[in-house]
Protein backbone atom coordinates (compact mmCIF):
# COMPACT_ATOMS: atom_id res chain seq x y z
CA UNK A 1 0.00 0.00 0.00
CA UNK A 2 2.84 2.30 0.86
CA UNK A 3 4.53 1.88 -2.47
CA UNK A 4 1.63 2.63 -4.77
CA UNK A 5 2.85 3.98 -8.11
CA UNK A 6 2.33 7.67 -8.38
CA UNK A 7 -0.78 8.54 -10.34
CA UNK A 8 -0.03 10.99 -13.07
CA UNK A 9 -3.56 11.17 -14.34
CA UNK A 10 -3.73 14.93 -14.65
CA UNK A 11 -4.20 16.31 -18.12
CA UNK A 12 -2.11 19.46 -18.00
CA UNK A 13 1.37 20.23 -16.66
CA UNK A 14 0.11 22.47 -13.87
CA UNK A 15 -1.92 19.54 -12.60
CA UNK A 16 1.16 17.32 -12.39
CA UNK A 17 3.06 19.92 -10.38
CA UNK A 18 0.19 20.45 -7.98
CA UNK A 19 -0.35 16.72 -7.68
CA UNK A 20 3.35 16.14 -6.91
CA UNK A 21 3.47 18.92 -4.33
CA UNK A 22 0.36 17.69 -2.52
CA UNK A 23 1.47 14.04 -2.69
CA UNK A 24 4.41 14.81 -0.41
CA UNK A 25 2.19 16.59 2.08
CA UNK A 26 -0.51 13.99 2.48
CA UNK A 27 -1.06 11.07 0.11
CA UNK A 28 2.60 10.06 0.05
CA UNK A 29 3.66 11.79 3.24
CA UNK A 30 7.17 10.39 3.86
CA UNK A 31 6.62 9.73 7.56
CA UNK A 32 2.95 8.83 7.89
CA UNK A 33 2.37 7.03 4.60
CA UNK A 34 5.77 5.78 3.37
CA UNK A 35 7.31 5.33 6.84
CA UNK A 36 10.65 6.65 5.63
CA UNK A 37 13.15 8.63 7.68
CA UNK A 38 12.06 7.10 10.98
CA UNK A 39 15.40 7.71 12.71
CA UNK A 40 15.18 11.53 12.86
CA UNK A 41 11.42 11.30 13.38
CA UNK A 42 11.93 9.40 16.60
CA UNK A 43 15.16 11.04 17.71
CA UNK A 44 14.76 14.79 17.30
CA UNK A 45 11.08 15.38 17.98
CA UNK A 46 11.41 16.11 21.70
CA UNK A 47 10.87 19.81 20.95
CA UNK A 48 9.64 21.89 18.01
CA UNK A 49 12.77 23.98 17.48
CA UNK A 50 15.19 21.13 16.73
CA UNK A 51 12.50 19.46 14.62
CA UNK A 52 12.09 22.58 12.53
CA UNK A 53 15.87 22.89 12.11
CA UNK A 54 16.03 19.25 11.08
CA UNK A 55 13.15 19.72 8.64
CA UNK A 56 14.74 22.77 7.03
CA UNK A 57 18.03 20.91 6.65
CA UNK A 58 16.21 18.03 4.97
CA UNK A 59 14.40 20.43 2.61
CA UNK A 60 17.73 22.02 1.67
CA UNK A 61 19.51 18.71 1.12
CA UNK A 62 16.55 17.15 -0.69
CA UNK A 63 16.13 20.10 -3.05
CA UNK A 64 19.85 20.38 -3.85
CA UNK A 65 20.29 16.65 -4.37
CA UNK A 66 17.17 16.43 -6.52
CA UNK A 67 18.42 19.33 -8.67
CA UNK A 68 21.86 17.78 -9.16
CA UNK A 69 20.54 14.27 -9.76
CA UNK A 70 17.92 15.51 -12.20
CA UNK A 71 20.54 17.50 -14.13
CA UNK A 72 22.86 14.55 -14.48
CA UNK A 73 20.20 11.87 -14.95
CA UNK A 74 21.08 11.37 -18.63
CA UNK A 75 24.74 10.63 -17.81
CA UNK A 76 24.08 8.23 -14.95
CA UNK A 77 25.47 4.73 -15.39
CA UNK A 78 23.01 2.29 -13.81
CA UNK A 79 25.63 0.49 -11.73
CA UNK A 80 27.17 3.72 -10.50
CA UNK A 81 23.97 5.61 -9.73
CA UNK A 82 23.72 4.79 -6.00
CA UNK A 83 27.31 5.91 -5.59
CA UNK A 84 26.53 9.18 -7.35
CA UNK A 85 23.42 9.74 -5.22
CA UNK A 86 25.33 9.14 -2.00
CA UNK A 87 28.16 11.41 -3.08
CA UNK A 88 25.73 14.21 -3.91
CA UNK A 89 23.75 13.81 -0.70
CA UNK A 90 26.85 13.62 1.49
CA UNK A 91 28.15 16.86 -0.01
CA UNK A 92 25.00 18.83 0.71
CA UNK A 93 24.56 17.33 4.17
CA UNK A 94 28.11 18.39 5.06
CA UNK A 95 27.35 21.91 3.86
CA UNK A 96 24.07 22.00 5.83
CA UNK A 97 25.89 20.72 8.92
CA UNK A 98 28.53 23.44 8.64
CA UNK A 99 25.84 26.12 8.31
CA UNK A 100 23.93 24.90 11.36
CA UNK A 101 27.17 24.74 13.37
CA UNK A 102 28.06 28.27 12.36
CA UNK A 103 24.71 30.01 12.71
CA UNK A 104 22.69 27.83 15.11
CA UNK A 105 25.32 26.45 17.49
CA UNK A 106 22.74 25.55 20.14
CA UNK A 107 20.63 23.59 17.66
CA UNK A 108 23.76 21.87 16.42
CA UNK A 109 24.40 20.68 19.97
CA UNK A 110 20.83 19.51 20.47
CA UNK A 111 20.74 17.65 17.16
CA UNK A 112 24.24 16.26 17.58
CA UNK A 113 24.93 13.45 15.11
CA UNK A 114 21.46 13.58 13.57
CA UNK A 115 22.35 16.23 11.00
CA UNK A 116 25.27 14.24 9.53
CA UNK A 117 22.91 11.26 9.64
CA UNK A 118 20.68 12.89 7.02
CA UNK A 119 23.13 11.26 4.60
CA UNK A 120 21.52 7.91 5.27
CA UNK A 121 17.98 9.29 5.42
CA UNK A 122 15.90 7.09 3.12
CA UNK A 123 13.66 9.94 2.01
CA UNK A 124 16.47 11.66 0.15
CA UNK A 125 17.98 8.68 -1.60
CA UNK A 126 14.44 7.43 -2.21
CA UNK A 127 13.40 10.63 -3.98
CA UNK A 128 16.64 10.70 -5.98
CA UNK A 129 15.96 7.18 -7.19
CA UNK A 130 12.19 7.38 -7.60
CA UNK A 131 11.77 10.89 -8.91
CA UNK A 132 14.84 12.99 -9.73
CA UNK A 133 16.66 10.35 -11.78
CA UNK A 134 13.61 9.94 -14.03
CA UNK A 135 12.04 13.39 -14.23
CA UNK A 136 12.88 16.81 -15.56
CA UNK A 137 14.29 19.54 -13.34
CA UNK A 138 11.08 21.43 -12.54
CA UNK A 139 9.18 18.38 -11.40
CA UNK A 140 12.14 17.20 -9.32
CA UNK A 141 12.31 20.50 -7.46
CA UNK A 142 8.56 20.51 -6.78
CA UNK A 143 8.79 16.91 -5.59
CA UNK A 144 11.66 17.79 -3.23
CA UNK A 145 9.75 20.77 -1.83
CA UNK A 146 6.58 18.74 -1.34
CA UNK A 147 8.30 15.81 0.31
CA UNK A 148 10.50 18.11 2.41
CA UNK A 149 7.52 20.16 3.56
CA UNK A 150 5.59 16.99 4.37
CA UNK A 151 8.49 15.70 6.43
CA UNK A 152 8.98 19.01 8.24
CA UNK A 153 5.29 19.43 9.05
CA UNK A 154 5.03 15.88 10.35
CA UNK A 155 8.08 16.34 12.55
CA UNK A 156 6.71 19.59 13.92
CA UNK A 157 3.29 18.05 14.69
CA UNK A 158 4.94 15.17 16.54
CA UNK A 159 7.32 17.52 18.33
CA UNK A 160 4.50 19.90 19.25
CA UNK A 161 2.54 17.12 20.94
CA UNK A 162 5.61 15.84 22.75
CA UNK A 163 6.88 19.25 23.80
CA UNK A 164 3.59 20.45 25.26
CA UNK A 165 3.11 17.25 27.25
CA UNK A 166 6.70 17.07 28.49
CA UNK A 167 7.33 20.73 29.32
CA UNK A 168 4.00 22.55 28.95
CA UNK A 169 5.55 24.72 26.25
CA UNK A 170 5.49 24.91 22.48
CA UNK A 171 8.45 26.44 20.64
CA UNK A 172 9.86 27.18 24.10
CA UNK A 173 6.91 29.46 24.87
CA UNK A 174 5.20 28.40 28.09
CA UNK A 175 1.52 27.64 27.48
CA UNK A 176 0.45 25.39 30.33
CA UNK A 177 1.12 26.56 33.88
CA UNK A 178 3.48 24.08 35.53
CA UNK A 179 2.68 22.66 38.93
CA UNK A 180 5.98 23.67 40.53
CA UNK A 181 5.32 27.25 39.47
CA UNK A 182 1.86 27.30 41.01
CA UNK A 183 -0.06 25.98 38.01
CA UNK A 184 -1.96 22.75 37.50
CA UNK A 185 0.02 20.89 34.83
CA UNK A 186 2.39 18.07 35.77
CA UNK A 187 4.93 17.57 32.98
CA UNK A 188 5.10 14.05 31.57
CA UNK A 189 8.82 13.34 31.63
CA UNK A 190 8.30 10.18 29.58
CA UNK A 191 7.19 12.26 26.60
CA UNK A 192 10.64 13.77 26.14
CA UNK A 193 12.24 10.33 26.28
CA UNK A 194 12.39 7.83 23.39
CA UNK A 195 9.33 6.02 24.73
CA UNK A 196 7.29 9.20 24.17
CA UNK A 197 8.42 9.31 20.55
CA UNK A 198 7.36 5.73 19.88
CA UNK A 199 3.97 6.12 21.57
CA UNK A 200 3.14 9.44 19.89
CA UNK A 201 4.21 8.20 16.46
CA UNK A 202 2.27 4.97 16.91
CA UNK A 203 -0.91 6.73 17.95
CA UNK A 204 -0.63 9.27 15.11
CA UNK A 205 -0.01 6.50 12.54
CA UNK A 206 -3.06 4.65 13.82
CA UNK A 207 -5.15 7.81 13.65
CA UNK A 208 -4.02 8.60 10.10
CA UNK A 209 -4.71 5.02 9.00
CA UNK A 210 -8.18 5.13 10.52
CA UNK A 211 -8.96 8.42 8.76
CA UNK A 212 -7.72 7.27 5.34
CA UNK A 213 -9.48 3.92 5.61
CA UNK A 214 -12.79 5.61 6.29
CA UNK A 215 -12.25 7.84 3.25
CA UNK A 216 -11.39 4.94 0.95
CA UNK B 1 45.72 -3.55 -24.01
CA UNK B 2 46.49 -1.24 -21.13
CA UNK B 3 45.23 2.06 -22.62
CA UNK B 4 42.08 0.18 -23.59
CA UNK B 5 41.43 -0.53 -19.93
CA UNK B 6 42.03 3.06 -18.93
CA UNK B 7 39.71 4.24 -21.66
CA UNK B 8 36.99 1.96 -20.33
CA UNK B 9 37.61 3.15 -16.81
CA UNK B 10 37.36 6.82 -17.79
CA UNK B 11 34.28 6.17 -19.88
CA UNK B 12 32.53 4.57 -16.95
CA UNK B 13 33.57 6.93 -14.23
CA UNK B 14 34.16 10.37 -15.73
CA UNK B 15 31.02 11.76 -14.10
CA UNK B 16 32.03 10.41 -10.73
CA UNK B 17 35.52 11.90 -11.00
CA UNK B 18 34.28 15.32 -12.09
CA UNK B 19 31.52 15.33 -9.48
CA UNK B 20 33.96 14.37 -6.74
CA UNK B 21 36.20 17.27 -7.66
CA UNK B 22 33.35 19.77 -7.84
CA UNK B 23 31.75 18.60 -4.59
CA UNK B 24 35.10 18.53 -2.84
CA UNK B 25 35.74 22.08 -3.92
CA UNK B 26 32.25 23.13 -2.79
CA UNK B 27 32.78 21.68 0.69
CA UNK B 28 36.27 23.15 0.95
CA UNK B 29 34.99 26.63 0.10
CA UNK B 30 32.08 26.39 2.55
CA UNK B 31 34.36 25.08 5.26
CA UNK B 32 36.92 27.80 4.69
CA UNK B 33 34.19 30.42 4.90
CA UNK B 34 32.52 29.07 8.04
CA UNK B 35 35.36 27.50 10.03
CA UNK B 36 36.37 30.71 11.87
CA UNK B 37 32.77 31.29 12.93
CA UNK B 38 32.35 27.72 14.17
CA UNK B 39 35.59 27.97 16.12
CA UNK B 40 34.43 31.27 17.60
CA UNK B 41 31.13 29.70 18.68
CA UNK B 42 32.99 27.02 20.62
CA UNK B 43 35.22 29.59 22.34
CA UNK B 44 32.19 31.77 23.12
CA UNK B 45 30.41 28.89 24.77
CA UNK B 46 33.40 27.91 26.87
CA UNK B 47 33.91 31.54 27.86
CA UNK B 48 30.23 31.90 28.73
CA UNK B 49 30.32 28.84 30.96
CA UNK B 50 33.59 29.84 32.59
CA UNK B 51 32.27 33.37 33.06
CA UNK B 52 29.24 31.96 34.85
CA UNK B 53 31.48 30.08 37.26
CA UNK B 54 34.34 32.47 37.87
CA UNK B 55 33.94 36.18 38.52
CA UNK B 56 36.68 36.97 36.04
CA UNK B 57 36.94 39.69 33.46
CA UNK B 58 38.70 37.56 30.89
CA UNK B 59 40.28 34.18 30.41
CA UNK B 60 43.58 33.26 28.94
CA UNK B 61 44.76 29.76 28.08
CA UNK B 62 47.46 28.84 30.57
CA UNK B 63 48.61 25.33 29.75
CA UNK B 64 47.74 22.07 28.03
CA UNK B 65 47.34 18.91 30.06
CA UNK B 66 46.62 15.29 29.66
CA UNK B 67 44.09 13.64 31.92
CA UNK B 68 44.13 9.86 32.13
CA UNK B 69 40.59 8.57 32.37
CA UNK B 70 39.51 5.76 34.69
CA UNK B 71 39.95 3.36 31.77
CA UNK B 72 43.48 4.54 31.09
CA UNK B 73 42.69 6.65 28.03
CA UNK B 74 44.59 9.91 27.76
CA UNK B 75 42.50 12.98 27.00
CA UNK B 76 43.95 16.38 26.17
CA UNK B 77 42.57 19.36 28.03
CA UNK B 78 43.24 23.08 28.33
CA UNK B 79 43.37 25.04 31.51
CA UNK B 80 42.37 28.68 31.49
CA UNK B 81 43.45 31.34 33.92
CA UNK B 82 40.66 33.67 34.97
CA UNK B 83 41.87 37.23 35.30
CA UNK B 84 40.17 40.06 37.15
CA UNK B 85 40.07 43.63 35.88
CA UNK B 86 43.40 44.41 37.53
CA UNK B 87 44.97 41.34 35.87
CA UNK B 88 45.01 39.28 39.03
CA UNK B 89 44.39 35.58 38.89
CA UNK B 90 41.00 34.79 40.43
CA UNK B 91 40.87 31.12 39.60
CA UNK B 92 41.31 28.39 37.05
CA UNK B 93 38.90 26.64 34.76
CA UNK B 94 39.39 23.49 32.74
CA UNK B 95 37.27 20.99 30.89
CA UNK B 96 37.14 17.30 31.62
CA UNK B 97 34.96 14.38 30.59
CA UNK B 98 33.86 10.91 31.50
CA UNK B 99 31.08 8.42 30.91
CA UNK B 100 27.62 9.38 32.12
CA UNK B 101 24.42 7.33 32.27
CA UNK B 102 23.55 7.55 28.59
CA UNK B 103 26.45 9.28 26.92
CA UNK B 104 29.71 11.08 27.61
CA UNK B 105 29.46 14.00 30.04
CA UNK B 106 31.74 16.96 29.40
CA UNK B 107 32.20 19.37 32.26
CA UNK B 108 33.83 22.71 32.85
CA UNK B 109 35.25 22.83 36.35
CA UNK B 110 36.38 26.01 38.06
CA UNK B 111 38.72 26.06 41.04
CA UNK B 112 40.12 28.92 43.11
CA UNK B 113 43.55 30.36 42.46
CA UNK B 114 45.37 28.16 45.00
CA UNK B 115 43.66 25.02 43.71
CA UNK B 116 42.28 24.39 47.17
CA UNK B 117 38.56 24.77 46.63
CA UNK B 118 36.15 24.03 43.83
CA UNK B 119 34.22 27.08 42.73
CA UNK B 120 31.73 25.16 40.66
CA UNK B 121 31.07 23.13 37.55
CA UNK B 122 28.87 23.35 34.51
CA UNK B 123 27.90 20.94 31.75
CA UNK B 124 29.54 21.57 28.39
CA UNK B 125 27.81 18.56 26.87
CA UNK B 126 25.63 15.88 28.38
CA UNK B 127 22.85 13.61 27.30
CA UNK B 128 21.37 12.42 30.59
CA UNK B 129 17.79 11.23 30.98
CA UNK B 130 15.43 14.23 30.94
CA UNK B 131 13.75 14.75 34.29
CA UNK B 132 16.18 12.47 36.12
CA UNK B 133 19.85 12.51 35.20
CA UNK B 134 19.76 15.95 33.66
CA UNK B 135 19.03 17.37 37.10
CA UNK B 136 22.81 17.42 37.55
CA UNK B 137 22.48 20.82 35.85
CA UNK B 138 20.15 22.17 38.54
CA UNK B 139 21.29 24.39 41.44
CA UNK B 140 20.34 21.81 44.13
CA UNK B 141 23.10 19.52 42.92
CA UNK B 142 25.55 22.03 41.50
CA UNK B 143 25.58 24.30 44.54
CA UNK B 144 26.99 21.49 46.65
CA UNK B 145 30.22 21.77 44.70
CA UNK B 146 30.66 25.49 45.24
CA UNK B 147 33.30 25.73 47.94
CA UNK B 148 33.93 22.01 48.28
CA UNK B 149 37.58 21.05 48.80
CA UNK B 150 39.49 20.34 45.61
CA UNK B 151 40.39 16.84 46.67
CA UNK B 152 38.49 13.58 46.72
CA UNK B 153 34.76 14.10 46.93
CA UNK B 154 32.43 11.47 48.24
CA UNK B 155 28.94 10.73 47.05
CA UNK B 156 26.40 9.98 49.77
CA UNK B 157 22.74 8.94 49.51
CA UNK B 158 21.48 10.94 52.48
CA UNK B 159 22.77 14.02 54.15
CA UNK B 160 22.45 17.74 54.08
CA UNK B 161 22.89 19.27 50.66
CA UNK B 162 23.28 22.73 52.19
CA UNK B 163 26.42 21.79 54.09
CA UNK B 164 29.48 22.50 51.99
CA UNK B 165 32.02 19.78 52.47
CA UNK B 166 33.59 16.87 50.66
CA UNK B 167 30.29 15.01 50.71
CA UNK B 168 27.95 15.36 47.76
CA UNK B 169 24.35 14.26 48.22
CA UNK B 170 23.15 12.25 45.22
CA UNK B 171 20.01 13.18 43.30
CA UNK B 172 17.12 10.84 44.04
CA UNK B 173 16.46 8.71 40.97
CA UNK B 174 19.71 9.74 39.31
CA UNK B 175 22.42 8.03 41.32
CA UNK B 176 24.38 7.02 38.22
CA UNK B 177 24.50 10.56 36.82
CA UNK B 178 25.36 12.04 40.23
CA UNK B 179 28.08 9.46 40.62
CA UNK B 180 29.40 10.15 37.13
CA UNK B 181 29.94 13.85 37.83
CA UNK B 182 31.70 13.13 41.14
CA UNK B 183 33.87 10.51 39.41
CA UNK B 184 34.87 12.86 36.61
CA UNK B 185 35.78 15.60 39.08
CA UNK B 186 37.59 13.17 41.42
CA UNK B 187 39.55 11.77 38.53
CA UNK B 188 40.56 15.04 36.93
CA UNK B 189 41.23 17.46 39.79
CA UNK B 190 44.15 15.57 41.43
CA UNK B 191 45.75 15.01 38.02
CA UNK B 192 45.41 18.63 36.96
CA UNK B 193 46.64 19.78 40.37
CA UNK B 194 49.67 17.54 40.10
CA UNK B 195 50.55 18.80 36.65
CA UNK B 196 49.95 22.40 37.70
CA UNK B 197 52.45 21.94 40.52
CA UNK B 198 54.95 20.38 38.15
CA UNK B 199 54.68 23.36 35.86
CA UNK B 200 54.94 25.71 38.81
CA UNK B 201 51.59 27.36 38.19
CA UNK B 202 50.30 26.81 41.74
CA UNK B 203 51.62 25.73 45.10
CA UNK B 204 54.79 27.79 45.29
CA UNK B 205 53.50 31.08 46.51
CA UNK B 206 52.41 32.35 43.13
Amino acid sequence: MANEPKTTASDNTGGVYKETLLAGLWRENPVFRLLLGMCPTLAVTAAVKPSLTMGLCVIFVLTCSNIVVSLMRKFLKPHLRILMFTLTIATFVTIADLFVKAFQPRMSEVLGPYIPLIIVNCIIIGRAEACASKNRLGLSIIDALGMGAGFTLTLCVLAGIREILSTGAVFEIQILALQDQGGWFTPWAAMSMPVGAFITLGLLLGLINAVTRRKA
Amino acid sequence: MFPEKIKYFIKQSWLLIIASFCFGLLIAVTNAALAPKIEQNKIDKLNRLMGGLLAAEKFEPAADFEITSAKGKKIKTNIYRGLSESNECVGWAFNCQGPGFADKIELVVAVDKDFEKIIGFDCLASNETPGFGDRIKLPYYRNQFAGAPAGKLQLVKTGSADKIDGEIVAITGATVSSEAVVKIINNSIPQVKEQMKEKGLVGNGK
